[in-house]
């Protein structure tokens, strides 16, 4: 009896940023990446229609996590602001 | 992948699901020159720069699961933020809870890269038998 065996390490990619970070869209990007894989070699109409759902999934990821983001400027203001910083308070709420 | 992590996967120093093991992901210059025989993490050649502290990120992991004959471990991506580092050529990734830090795989990057004021994600492959970090077919 004979088995093959073989223990491989997958290929890592990088993304960065320059002064700023990444963009609800950048991350919703990553997210779906994580979330949905398509074959390149699926029959094409279900191949387009996975990667239809998959744009349409990245769209609604963006929107929410643009949600969550003035959520948590909420907090942050508020945070500020009860530490008496009313005007860095309000530069961020203006962010 | 480290020869070392083979042994030691036959010794049960690394267990992808207990949260006592903490795997973490250091990254290098390319100064740095490791390879199948590389043992345990080293702060020789590891980058510097703004916000980033050595011995890198943890890594959050995913239980290892199967798919065919082929068993795999998921890794969440490492981002490393608010970051400012110059010529990022590649990482190890090491268990920082068994002793002596020993390493599970040396990742290259392909190229130097960098950030400024910015974030620093590493992105991890797809989790499946095909493409997932760590791969035992």
């Amino acid at each position: 009896m004979n088995m093959p065996f073989e223990m491989s390490v997958g290929s890592v990619g990088v993304k960065t940023t320059n002064n700023r970070g990444f963009t609800p869209e950048e991350v919703a990007e990553l997210c779906v990446d994580r979330l949905m894989i398509v074959s390149n070699d699926a029959p094409p109409a279900i191949r387009d229609q996975a990667l239809a759902h998959k744009e349409r999934m990245k769209a609604v990821i963006a929107v929410y996590m643009k949600q969550a983001i003035q959520s948590d400027r909420t907090t942050v203001y508020n945070a500020i602001s009860d530490a008496g910083h009313k005007k860095l308070a309000e530069y961020i709420r203006k962010m | 992948m480290c020869t070392s992590f083979k042994t030691e996967l036959l010794k049960g120093v690394h267990n992808f699901t207990a949260a006592s093991n903490v795997f973490k992901l250091a990254m290098y210059t390319n100064s740095a020159s490791f390879n199948a025989a590389t043992t345990a993490y080293t702060s020789s050649n590891e980058v510097s720069g703004t916000n980033y502290t050595a011995k890198g990120n943890a890594i959050t992991t995913v239980t290892p699961t199967s798919s065919g004959t082929t068993a795999f471990v998921d890794m969440d991506n490492v981002v490393f933020t608010n970051v400012t580092l110059t010529g990022v050529r590649g990482a190890l990734i090491f268990n920082e809870a068994a002793s002596g830090d020993p390493t599970v795989c040396v990742l290259d990057f392909g190229g130097d890269k960098a950030a400024s004021a910015g974030d620093f994600t590493v992105v991890m492959p797809t989790a499946d038998s095909s493409n997932a970090i760590i791969r035992i077919a």
